[in-house]
């Protein structure tokens, strides 16, 4: 099997790694440290690997390190840390849309994906955005809370 | 009593962690030089193992062990029966039984060596179905298991023949559940270090590290359960799943082997064929009644589908066929149940223990019931439930009841009445209500020390003012420990903000069951309540001493030690230890009330119990079966809510799982072949079929219950089910789902049913 160096930006970091044809970008990233990608289904099923490829929502799982050469790539990390956490996060927080956490940073990809296209998202059209990301424990109606409350949140700090 | 912390919604307290993406889960686990461990898992539901020859195995470069039954004692383990061992020995009893396993350097090499061990078989023929199962010419599970029967019991109890001779009507339905999985988003792991002095250390995504070592462990790898030192790491959600998890012996045993490190992690796809999903069961009943609607007795037939091994499958047995008699005052009862081996997957544990299924069934049959009685199904169960005081015919002692008060405020919210006059044309409201333990005495037998079910809890503070709880009760992601970090807030006048607890350790922490049951609430809550309780005392007195002031003259406010008298005097709570000059800790343990039952399951195995009332609204397509969920609408009587974030979150969750449970999952074994290997055959709940949820909680502020609370997980999930197969006959004029799960296919046939 064929090796190729490759470059990636993550998180605002430069990464240079060489990768085997057939690694997935999910395994790549948590080879190299960003384990906050989590691994389940290896089939694009549960979105927990969601990460923002050049700004767009992509399951890690479904395509090779290789064809993101040269690509940006944020992680939940990239969105937002312990102290300097994004409004998605606060929320996800404050409104209990969090539980056993695994799920949860392929949320937050999402739902930043969601609020970046689409800045005051009804009920229906967090539904859709989140439709990707499976989550066992909450039952998401506080997770849509989360959301909302985070469009919210980031129009009101538009305005000020 | 008025309370600063309890009752109020607060965040989990690892929410920060979590959303950051902070966490590390057991695959996110670094350990450094460890060897990944994999499984060959048998492709037939049935075989006789002629030979498993793992020499090419052995010789492949970057291999460091191949263990299978050439290489393994012959240590048989098990819960209610041995009926298990590591790998395979005479026979694979079904798809998924682990045959040998590997660790190598990685896992390309690790998958290549199990390529290259061959197995000889002799392919038997396959028990399949559980009737056909009990047959005198079928074949034999376990070769020593006449007719395959695992467990058996007859228990009479109140005269039931004379109740149903003497009755105005009697009714009988049938129902049949389906093999459901967990489908926790994070797959199974656990890793494993062997040390020189021959100890091992484990860590996994568990639900009990202590008892893992006595059930599992322990007897498996012929060592004694203080040879194992487990540590939990945060679990990707469990629901009952990870109680029972064999992927930690397997890690134990190969580093044992390889003197090294190992990590096993299952894929999905192995964890979907290979753990232990929600027990598949047959359940017949009879009941007979009073003209006016009174219970007279009944009778309840359970044939439970027990898979290959039998682990704590008799006990989720008993849990269906007894639970709901303990909902209603029921005076009579003849119960018989029998558990039959299969070579499908081993069922087991999930959320509700076995009540999913029991309360699916008997909640249906009441709405059939009130049907045939012409009364209102809310009606008929508001004059049969249990109340506050009651023992019931098998000896369960209520102490807290509020489940009439969660049912009426679900017909008044749903506008019960109403719309129940509008029923039949292909819209509808159902509802169904349950019962559930908290803690139950029989698993502290069966996998605990003894017979007391207990738990404790140290409460160390530190000279920053910085409070560790230490408990072996474990969380899943439910909130667990935040709830022992707001109670022992509100005991210690100390901020939330100050806790930290961490994942259990039986390496430093005192010993606690783990997270079953809807136990912890109750059982872990009081004893961390009562380790609090101490540490208050301990700092106070050492306060004394350094404020001269006496112990009984001052109180701790917002993590200060005031005089009650002068508020201005006041020392900080981490000064207060510092100048004690070490850590101040309390400690508490708490026993839990309640009896094993005897040999005829007469007593009351639960300190307390805790109720739930479920509604559902749905709109059934009367041409081609698709049923909607328009909406739920539910009262649950947790005794008192500690976290309301944290409840509203179990409720919410249990409800939309039971939901999924009840319209779309199944592992559907065909001839012990399983469907479902990815989220793509096995489909769950996703944000688009999330339906609205109203709900509320109706406080029996429970007498044993610290502040008041006793368990909440399991009464989430129990009567969806039923509330929507109930909604679904409303809204068709006598549709009954008597298989789940609730598919189009199984709609329509109802309604066609319904017509003849």
């Amino acid at each position: 099997m064929s090796t190729y160096e490759i470059k990636l930006r993550v998180n605002g970091k430069d990464e240079v790694l060489a990768v085997r044809g057939d690694e997935t970008l999910l395994r790549a990233l948590r080879r190299i440290g960003y384990v906050e990608v989590k691994l389940s289904c290896e089939g694009g099923d549960c979105g927990a690997c969601a990460v923002l490829l050049d700004g767009v929502a992509v399951n890690a799982c479904l395509m090779f390190a290789a064809q993101a050469d040269g690509s940006e790539i944020t992680t939940v990390r990239g969105i937002g840390t312990e102290d300097d956490l994004h409004p998605v996060q606060e929320q996800l927080i404050e409104t209990g849309g969090v539980q056993c956490g695994f799920c949860t940073p392929g949320i937050v990809v999402s739902a930043k994906a969601l609020l970046d296209e689409n800045a005051a998202p009804t009920r229906e059209e967090i539904q859709r955005g989140l439709a990707g990301n499976l989550c066992r424990c909450t039952g998401y109606k506080k997770i849509f809370e989360a959301v909302s409350a985070a469009a919210r949140q980031m129009t009101e700090g538009d305005d000020s | 009593m008025s309370t600063r912390v309890v009752g109020r919604p607060h965040p989990i307290i690892d929410a920060v962690e979590k959303v950051s993406g902070a966490t590390i889960f057991i695959n996110d686990l670094e350990l450094p030089g460890a060897l990944t461990g994999m499984a060959l898992r048998s492709p037939h539901p049935h075989a006789r193992i002629l030979n498993v020859d793992t020499s090419d195995a052995e010789r492949l470069a970057g291999v460091a062990v191949v263990l299978s039954k050439n290489n393994t004692p012959d240590a048989p383990f098990g819960i209610n029966h041995k009926d298990e061992a590591a790998f395979c020995r005479e026979k694979a009893r079904y798809v998924g039984d682990e045959i040998a396993a590997v660790a190598a350097v990685d896992e390309e090499t690790a998958r290549e060596a199990l390529s290259l061990i061959r197995v000889e078989y002799e392919v038997l023929p396959t028990v399949a179905d559980p009737f056909a199962a009990q047959e005198p010419d079928a074949p034999l599970v376990h070769d020593s298991v006449a007719g395959n029967i695992a467990n058996e019991f007859h228990i009479k109890r109140g005269g039931v023949d004379e109740a149903f001779h003497a009755a105005d009507a009697a009714f009988a339905d049938d129902f049949h559940t389906h093999l459901a999985h967990q489908a926790y988003i994070e797959p199974t792991g656990c890793a494993a270090q062997w040390h020189s002095d021959g100890k091992i250390s484990v860590w996994g995504c568990l639900q009990s590290v202590f008892l893992i070592r006595t059930f599992m462990l322990g007897p498996a790898m012929g060592m004694s359960p203080d040879d194992f030192r487990v540590t939990q790491t945060k679990p990707g959600g469990a629901f009952g799943g990870k109680l029972d998890v064999k992927a930690a012996l397997m890690a134990a045993m190969l580093s044992r082997a390889a003197e090294k490190p190992v990590r096993f992690m299952m894929s999905l796809e192995e964890d979907l064929i290979a753990m232990r999903p929600r027990m598949p069961v047959h359940i017949s009943l009879e009941s007979a009644w009073k003209r006016d609607g009174t219970l007279a007795g009944k009778r309840v037939r359970i044939v439970a589908e027990n898979g290959a091994y039998s682990s704590l499958s008799p006990a989720i047995m008993s849990s269906i066929a007894l639970r709901t008699d303990n909902l209603y005052k029921t005076p009579a009862a003849e119960i018989q149940g029998k558990l039959v081996y299969t070579n499908i997957i081993p069922s087991g544990q999930m959320r509700g223990f076995g009540n999913v299924q029991a309360t699916y069934a008997w909640e249906s049959h009441l709405d059939n019931v009130a049907d045939g009685l012409g009364l209102d199904p809310a009606d008929l169960r508001l004059k049969n439930y249990t109340e506050k005081g009651d023992v019931s015919l098998h000896g369960w002692k209520i102490a807290s009841c509020a489940v009439a008060d969660a049912t009426r405020y679900v017909v008044e919210e749903m506008d019960w009445k109403a719309k129940r006059a509008r029923g039949g044309k292909g819209r509808g409201v159902g509802l169904a209500s349950c019962i559930h333990v908290s803690g139950n005495k029989g698993f502290s037998v069966e996998l605990g020390p003894d017979d007391t079910d207990p738990s404790s809890g140290v409460v160390r503070v530190d000279e920053e003012g910085k409070v560790e709880i230490w408990s072996g009760e474990s969380d899943l992601g439910q909130g667990a420990t935040s709830v022992m970090a707001y109670i022992a807030s509100e005991v210690m006048g100390i901020p939330v903000d100050r806790f930290k607890v961490p994942p259990t350790d039986t390496g430093y922490m005192p010993f606690g069951m783990g997270a079953f049951a809807s136990r912890i609430t109750l059982i872990g809550g009081n004893a961390v309540k009562l380790a609090a309780e101490d540490a208050r005392r301990n700092l106070l007195d050492a306060a004394a001493e350094s404020m001269e002031i006496p112990a009984d003259e001052l109180e701790i406010v917002e993590g200060e030690v005031r005089a009650k008298a002068l508020p201005e005097r006041k020392m900080a709570v981490g000064e207060v230890v510092r100048r004690a000059g070490s850590v101040i800790e309390g400690e508490g343990k708490w026993l839990a009330g309640g009896d094993v039952l005897d040999k005829e399951k007469y007593g009351n195995p639960s300190t307390t119990y805790s109720f739930s009332t479920h509604g559902a609204e749905v709109e059934v397509d009367m041409e081609t079966g698709v049923v909607t969920v328009l909406g739920i609408c539910c009262g649950h009587d947790p005794g008192r809510v500690i976290n309301r974030l944290g409840a509203e979150g179990q409720v919410e969750g249990g409800v939309v799982q039971g939901m999924s449970f009840a319209m779309m999952e199944g592992l559907a074994p065909l001839e012990g072949h399983l469907r479902g290997k990815n989220f793509h055959d096995y489909l769950i709940a996703t944000s688009m079929d999330a339906p609205p949820i109203e709900h509320d909680f109706f406080e029996s502020m429970d007498p044993y219950g610290p502040y008041g609370a006793k368990g909440l997980a399991e009464v989430a999930i129990n009567p969806i089910t039923a509330a929507i197969c109930n909604a679904i006959y409303h809204a068709t004029g006598g549709a009954r789902i008597r298989t789940l799960p609730v598919s189009p296919e199984r709609v329509l046939e109802a309604i066609e049913e319904a017509r003849m």
